[in-house]
């Protein structure tokens, strides 16, 4: 099944966009920092938002393929886009010193995370899909 | 409704026998599962025209659009869609793991996941086969249905 498809793109890409947008202006009320770049990081986090989204919508068309290869492509496609936007950016305007490191980092922490997750949840299913076979064949033996 | 488990002795075929004034809602579901649990699947093996019950088959594939039934001893070739094997056997356990085939889950011994998420099935005569990642929800959603009408 289409996890990600034409019809729910654009609200998925909004809850991300949501969730990311309310995680920042938490973790700045938090530490008390001002953004000086308020409209262009909101911008910003859109934009990957999108681009993550559609990234991950890849996903369904890639399951003949073995996962490891398939997350290493899709992590080197958004990599490769963020360093790609951080040079345009520090063309258009001033970023930080750090800037490239920092995105590297805010697109890699996540993916390793949901890669994680994405493995834990497989192995639990195995586990429980083995539990209910399990029970299944210990009826079909009794009746 | 009741159940009784009789053994006879020298019998060349288990049989059931329904006993019933009235058949009401309770033993219509029981007769509709049996309909689909003893019925057959025919086909051609090795030439000639053969009828299989449905539960001794271990899984269903496709290849260039010919619909296989494997069982222990034979491999049948059926004129029907493997979407039409489905349909028709929809409460013998049948779950579909790829495009190309279908499984029957009484015959899964067990299941075993690799580095790459791909599933494979081990069958309980010794073979195995893979389950594609996309119908991963399907299999588990069509398990957990399996357990429930078993527990019934």
């Amino acid at each position: 099944m289409k996890l990600i498809n034409k019809k729910n793109f654009i609200s998925i890409v909004c809850i991300s966009f949501t969730l990311v947008v309310c995680g920042k202006l938490l973790l700045e009320k938090v530490i008390g920092f001002t953004d000086r770049h308020y409209t262009e990081n909101i911008f910003t986090c859109l934009g990957f938002s999108i681009i993550i989204t559609a990234v991950l919508a890849l996903h369904f068309y890639l399951q003949r393929f073995p996962l490891i290869p398939v997350l290493i492509a899709q992590y080197a496609i958004v990599i490769c886009t963020t360093v790609g936007f951080v040079k345009l950016a520090d063309i258009i305007a001033d970023t930080d010193t750090n800037a490239m490191w920092q995105m590297i980092l805010s697109v890699t922490i996540p993916f390793i995370i949901s890669a994680a997750v994405y493995y834990i949840t497989f192995f639990r299913q195995i586990k429980k899909a083995n539990d209910i076979i399990a029970e299944i064949n210990h009826v079909s033996i009794n009746q | 409704m009741k159940l009784i488990k009789t053994k006879e002795r020298g019998l060349t075929e288990n049989y059931l026998e329904l006993h019933y004034d009235e058949i009401n809602d309770e033993t219509k579901e029981v007769i509709s599962r049996l309909d689909t649990t003893l019925s057959n699947v025919e086909g051609t093996y090795d030439e000639k025209h053969v009828s299989v019950p449905v539960t001794e088959v271990l899984y269903f594939d496709t290849v260039d659009r010919k619909t296989f039934a494997y069982t222990d001893k034979m491999c049948i070739e059926m004129r029907i869609t493997l979407r039409n094997v489905l349909d028709n056997y929809s409460d013998a356990g049948l779950i579909r793991i790829s495009k190309s085939a279908v499984v029957n889950v009484y015959k899964i011994d067990h299941l075993q996941g690799d580095i790459n998420m791909r599933t494979t099935i081990f069958l309980k005569n010794g073979e195995k086969l893979v389950m594609n990642r996309g119908y991963k929800k399907e299999f588990m959603t069509e398990l957990e249905r399996i357990k429930e009408r078993n527990r019934k």
